[in-house]
Parts: C-alpha cells; structure tokens; sequence
C-alpha cells in the first residue's frame, strides 16, 4: 500500500463521512448503497483472495440477509434492530457452514464455482414460489426502524441519522474483517490459497480453514442483505441472482484483488461509472465491459496494482520480487 | 397421462437439443482456451439478431431461414477472430480469475452494444412456413421441434466426426491437450487456437440463427440458454463435446418432466439435478484428461 493509495481511501472515508453536506439527496442514497455493497465486496474477497475460493453463488447469502431483515421490519416484529442484525448474521453463518460442509468436500475449483451458483439460483427459484418472501415482486415499502439504544434514539426514518447508522454499521463490519484479516484466521487462509499442501505440513487444518472462511464470508454478506432492507426500503430477488453474485467479483478485480482495499476501490469505480452513463442505456454496460476488459489487458493486478507498479517505477527501485 | 408424458418428452428432447447447441461452442471455447467464456450468450443473442436482421420477422422460405442462421455463424464467427486477435490471445500469462472478468467484460460490452444497436423492444420471431406446422401422430409434434433436434444432431455428428476423425480436429486436440508441446512439434498453435476460437462463436451465431424462431427476441435471450449451457457443459465433463450432449439431453428432459410432474415448482429440477449431480460426479460424465 503506497501513500497515494493510502490518501485515496482516506479521501473517500472523508466523502462518505461528509456526503450528506456535500451532494444531494439522490447521490447520498447511492452513497449508502455503494457502502452496503463495500461490506458485500469485501466478504467476498475474503473467501477470494485470502482462502482462494472462488464463490459464484455469494448473493444467496446477502439475500438471506435481506430477506430476513425485510420480513421483520415489514411484520413489525418486536425486536431490537442490531440484535436483528446479529440475527441475519448468524443465518447466513449457518448457511454457509451447511453448504461449505456439503460442498467443500466434493469439489473445488470451477465445480466449486458452478455448484454455488446452483445453489444461489436455487434460492431464487425457491423465493419466487414464497408468498411470504413476495414472489418475483420481492418486498416493497420496508419500513424503517428506530433503534432505542437506552440513552438515545437512532430514528432511521430521519435521512441523516439513517445514513450515519448506515455508514457506523459498514464500518464496523469493515474493521472487523480487516481485523480477520489481518490477524492469525487470515495468514492461516492466506497460507491456504497460495500452497494448500505446504500449509498442511506446517501442521494448518486446511479443509477447516476453508469451511471458517466460507462461514465468516456468509455472515458479513448477510450482514451487508440485513443493512439494504432498511436502506434501500425494497428487496426483491434480483439481489440474489447471479449477476448480484458476480458484483463483488468485478469490484474485486477493478480495484485488485490481491488487496484487503481493492474491492472498496472497485465499488467505487463501479458506481461513478453507472452513475455518470445512467441516462444512456446501454452505455453504462458498454463503458462498464470495456473498463473490465481494460484492466484485465493493461493492469491485471487491478487499480491498486497498477498504483502499486507506478510508485514503484518511480521510487527507482527494480521491479519484480515478491508482493 | 401417457400423451402427456410423451408430449413432455417431445419437449424434452427440443429443449436438449437447443441447450447443446448453444453448450456446443461453449465446451469447444473451454477445451482450447480453458476458460469459461461468459461472453458465449452474449454472441448466441448477437447471432439472433443478425438472422433476424437477414430473413425478417418470418423468414420466406427453408432455405432463406438457413442462410440466415449461416451468416449469423459467419458474422458472430468473425467477430470471434477480432476477440481473439484483440483480448483473450494477450491473456496468457495472467490467471484464469482475470480471463473470467475478461469474459464478463466482453459479455456486458457486447449486451451494451446491442442494447443501443437494436433497441429495448421485444420481437415475436417465427418459423419459415415449411417448419411451421404440426403433425398429429397421437400428439402434436411441432415440425420446428423435429428441425431443432435434427440440427442438434447434425451439429453434434459434425463436431464429433470434425475433432476425432478429422486431421483438423486432431491438431485442434493437441492444441488443448498441451500447447507448449504442439508447439515443440511445429504445429501453428496461435493459428490453431484462433480457428477453433472462430469456429466456437460461430457455432454460438448459428445455435442463435437456429433457435431465434423459439421464443421472442429481445437482450435477454442470452441468459436464457447460457445457464442450462453451462451446467451441460459442467455435467459432461469440461471440454466434452459428447458429455455435452448427454447432458444437454439429461437437462432438457428434467426441464420439461419437471413442469409435468411438478407443476407448482416451475424451474427447480435443472438445478437440483444440477447439485446432484455434480455431487455425484464432480469431474463430470467424460472428464478431461489434461487437468
């Protein structure tokens, strides 16, 4: 991590803090989205680039997330929303376990890949039938909560309150995986991805490592589902498809995977770019393709990568050695 | 109850035929590339649109539907050399994840594009008259369906003659197989690979000249087919063209028994037989000897 990456995210940490004085209400919104989709990045490449797993069915678990949260709020059950939160959490967890113990043991690589993806698309198939869950139309008109956390109140039906509580609960959970990450869990995964055999005779349970890291990657991904009911006010199940699945691995890959920072980069980009072509259809995916195929060609470590190689180019010293 | 199960059967067996069709060119593209080319529904629907763009709402005659379907294969296998020549021949140092986001770059890019090219709107295409009646044999049996698996078949007998008879298919095979080694022996690799490349989107124009007559034409037609595409191709073993076969019928029948049987679940038996069968089998029905 170099100091223009470096000041970069401490840039964009400043606009999303300040984002509801500095643009109107409509880009605030997108704000708080792109937040939520941060939290849902980064869980993703925590399996990605820290376990080496490649999960193609990743939405099944925000949807998990978010249905729940959905049906709570919109049935008025009478619990407190963090716990509900925490609740979510624990599911997608289970989720996870359930399916890395089933899944895990038979396949890996693309099957691993592909079996997720069947599986998420499962859950589709299965939303559509529920009429609790809304069929197709998913969930509308979410009503927002307002938390009682004792000495004070967090009305979420209030613009600004919602989008500080919003932005407290994505940096939390951003801390804690980059804590995870950073931390004995994520060297163990990290050792996993880059030789699995090695890691094994150093005396590291490879296949339990897989299944904790599969785990703790549901949980943050229904974390992020729980935050977008609230926000966004309507779930429907184009949040658990496959193309939801495949955001956080664009994300991951603009800004570069082989960074904790690189999906925040990615979602950013991400956002500006089909925010600027919004009027334009058609124009958005055709500047959205043409960028991936972009970075793939010219700097296939991603934006922080290539920020990386500059600094390095620049600061003299020869290139190559290990990242 | 036995017409019905026949008629689903019949259905089937259409839909099995259009799934290989499209799963034809996509295990191809992963046999030489090694690399899931999400981009290959993208290029199906392209093929759609330039047949319709050819031969009209209803195309006048058999042979005129054909030809369009042919240059829909010529146009989209063209596009597949530009592909080629332009993106995925200068990914081959960078990891399979990165030719994957190359893939869905191309896949969105190409779905862009045909967006402001042709428009939002949705187009009822229909069969040339020749194929577009029924016969009653105890069951309709609709003369476009019988055309659909009669071009699965060909399609298939071509591919599988082509790769395992033909000198062409041979070197294509070495190619896969180990291309630092067809390489050593002389052969033309690059060459090679862009062929088969060609030959890969072309079978996707024509699978979309063919089947544009199936359902309405509009952007989503790609995503349709692709997913039933790809758990074929992953069913069958990556880069079988046979395994492909066997399964793009397996997922045919289990689609359309799927909506007899269980007529309140819609949609569930694909991915079910799916997980099952990969469960079963990871490495798939014939599984590729490089890996």
């Amino acid at each position: 991590m170099n100091r223009a990456a470096q000041a970069a995210l401490l840039l964009f940490l400043l606009l999303f803090l300040f984002a509801p004085f500095l643009v109107n209400p409509g880009l605030v919104f997108l704000a708080g989205f792109a937040m939520i989709q941060i939290v849902f990045a980064l869980s993703w490449n925590l399996l990605f680039s820290y376990a080496g797993l490649i999960s193609f069915g990743h939405a099944a678990f925000f949807g998990i997330g978010a249905y729940i949260s959905a049906v709570a709020l919109r049935d008025g059950y009478e619990i407190h929303f963090v716990l509900l939160i925490l609740v979510c959490a624990a599911f997608g967890a289970l989720a996870a376990l359930l399916v890395a113990l089933v899944v895990l043991r038979r396949a890996s690589g693309v099957q691993f890949a592909v079996l997720t993806l069947a599986l998420s698309q499962l859950i589709v198939v299965l939303i559509g039938y529920s009429s609790l869950l809304g069929h197709d139309e998913g969930i509308a008109a979410i009503p927002r909560p307002a938390i009682d956390f004792g000495l004070f109140t967090v009305d979420m039906n209030q613009p600004l309150t919602s989008y500080y509580f919003v932005l407290a609960v994505c940096l939390l959970a951003v801390g804690l995986m980059w804590l995870l990450a950073k931390g004995h869990v994520g060297r163990a995964m990290r050792a996993v991805r880059i030789d699995a055999e090695r890691a094994a005779f150093v005396g590291i349970d490879v296949w339990r490592v897989r299944v904790i890291a599969f785990t703790i990657s549901g949980a943050f991904a229904a974390v992020a589902g729980a935050m977008l009911a609230p926000w966004s006010q309507i779930i429907t199940p184009d949040y658990v498809n496959w193309l939801q699945s495949a955001q956080p691995l664009f994300a991951a890959l603009l800004g570069g995977a082989g960074f904790f920072w690189g999906p925040v980069v990615g979602v950013i980009g991400l956002s500006g770019i089909n925010y600027l072509t919004r009027t334009f259809a058609g124009l958005s995916e055709v500047l959205v393709g043409a960028s991936l195929i972009l970075v793939v060609l010219v700097a296939p470590q991603g934006i922080l990568g290539a920020l990386k190689q500059l600094a390095r180019r620049r600061g003299g010293r020869t290139p190559g050695g290990h990242a | 109850m036995t017409t019905l199960y026949l008629y689903a059967i019949f259905n089937g067996l259409v839909l099995g035929a259009a799934i290989f069709l499209v799963a034809a060119g996509l295990t191809l593209a992963f046999g030489i590339m090694k690399i899931f080319n999400f981009a290959h529904g993208a290029f199906f629907m392209i093929g759609a649109y330039v047949a319709y763009a050819v031969a009209g709402q209803e195309a006048s005659s058999l042979p005129l539907f054909l030809a369009a379907a042919f240059i829909a294969a010529l146009v989209v296998g063209a596009i597949g050399v530009v592909t080629d020549l332009a993106i995925f021949r200068r990914l081959g140092n960078v990891p399979h994840e990165y030719t994957l986001m190359a893939a869905f770059g191309i896949m969105l890019f190409c779905t862009g594009a045909a967006r402001i090219a042709f428009g939002q709107s949705v187009h009822a295409i229909y069969p040339p008259q020749a194929i577009g009646g029924f016969s009653e044999i105890g069951l309709p049996v609709s003369h476009y369906g019988l055309f659909i698996i009669a071009a699965g078949i060909v399609t298939f007998l071509a591919l599988e003659i082509g790769l395992n008879r033909i000198w062409f298919g041979k070197l294509i095979f070495a190619v896969a197989r180990d291309p630092w080694m067809a390489d050593v022996v002389g052969l033309r690799v690059q060459r090679l690979k862009l062929a088969s490349v060609a030959i890969s989107f072309a079978l996707a124009g024509l699978a979309g000249g063919i089947l544009v007559a199936n359902q309405s034409l509009s952007l989503d037609l790609g995503h349709s087919y692709l997913l039933l595409a790809f758990c074929a191709v992953i069913v069958g073993g990556l880069g079988s063209i046979r395994g492909a076969f066997i399964a793009s019928v397996i997922f045919g029948l289990a689609e359309s028994l799927n909506s007899v049987m269980l007529p309140t679940m819609p949609g569930i038996g694909s991915y079910a037989l799916l997980i099952i069968l990969v469960l079963i089998r990871p490495q798939g029905i014939y599984p590729e000897l490089s890996q």
